[in-house]
């Protein structure tokens, strides 16, 4: 019985992680300028990887592998945001029409024609 | 539906469901305009391939595998900032070359 309860928790957690995971897959999908689909992106790096990993976490064998599961989602944790961090310095440092995007603050103020 | 059982059949749907989305980034990756675009398909391909790794070691019942998905995170991680680094690198080279040749000429 206990078995099967640990069973539908970690069935439970998998499937959620799962179904955020698709959700930033259509969101990268979606969105149409890179800085937007990285916030989908990290979506899934976060929270889908902390639902995956937590329901394997649950059916997990031993206290090591369950041990080494945790450790793969602080590692992701620390890592997502740098990686983040950087493609979007590559994408503001690379793309030319920067600083004509709307909602950046150093755009330039259009005259009245 | 003996417990086993459950236990395959949910890891073989999740692979199967991480299998139609890492195809989906993959065309994500190739299709997209930009290199940052690029990069960040390949971010989250590396994510999935991570789930996908441990949810095998647990339907093998293989320790070990856990750790190949921990390595696969870090060279992941890896992979991003070296090639961010690269084409930061290669674009602020391109750039320099271009202001010189317009000092020459003016």
């Amino acid at each position: 019985m206990l078995d099967w309860l640990r069973f539908a928790l970690s069935s439970a957690l998998l499937v959620s992680g799962l179904l955020i995971l698709i959700t930033s897959v259509i969101g990268v999908y979606k969105f149409d300028y890179v800085l937007n689909r990285m916030h989908a992106a990290a979506m899934g790096d976060t929270l889908g990887i902390l639902f995956c990993l937590l329901g394997l976490t649950v059916s997990a064998p031993d206290i090591w592998t369950a041990l080494k599961l945790l450790l793969i989602i602080t590692f992701l944790w620390f890592s997502s945001p740098v990686s983040s961090h950087l493609i979007a310095r590559l994408e503001v440092t690379i793309n030319p029409a920067w600083p004509q995007l709307p909602g950046n603050p150093e755009r330039p103020v259009e005259e009245d024609a | 539906m003996t417990l086993s059982n459950a236990y395959s059949v949910l890891f073989v749907s999740a692979l199967s469901v991480l299998c139609v989305l890492i195809i989906a980034c993959f065309i994500r990756a190739v299709k997209g305009p930009s290199i940052a675009d690029r990069i960040v398909a390949i971010n989250m391909i590396g994510t999935q391939v991570i789930i996908m790794v441990g949810v095998v070691a647990l339907m093998l019942k293989e320790g070990y595998l856990v750790d190949v998905s921990l390595l696969y995170a870090m060279i992941s991680f890896l992979a991003v900032v070296v090639l961010c680094k690269v084409y930061m690198g290669v674009f602020l080279e391109r750039q320099a070359k271009m202001r010189k040749e317009e000092n020459s000429r003016a």
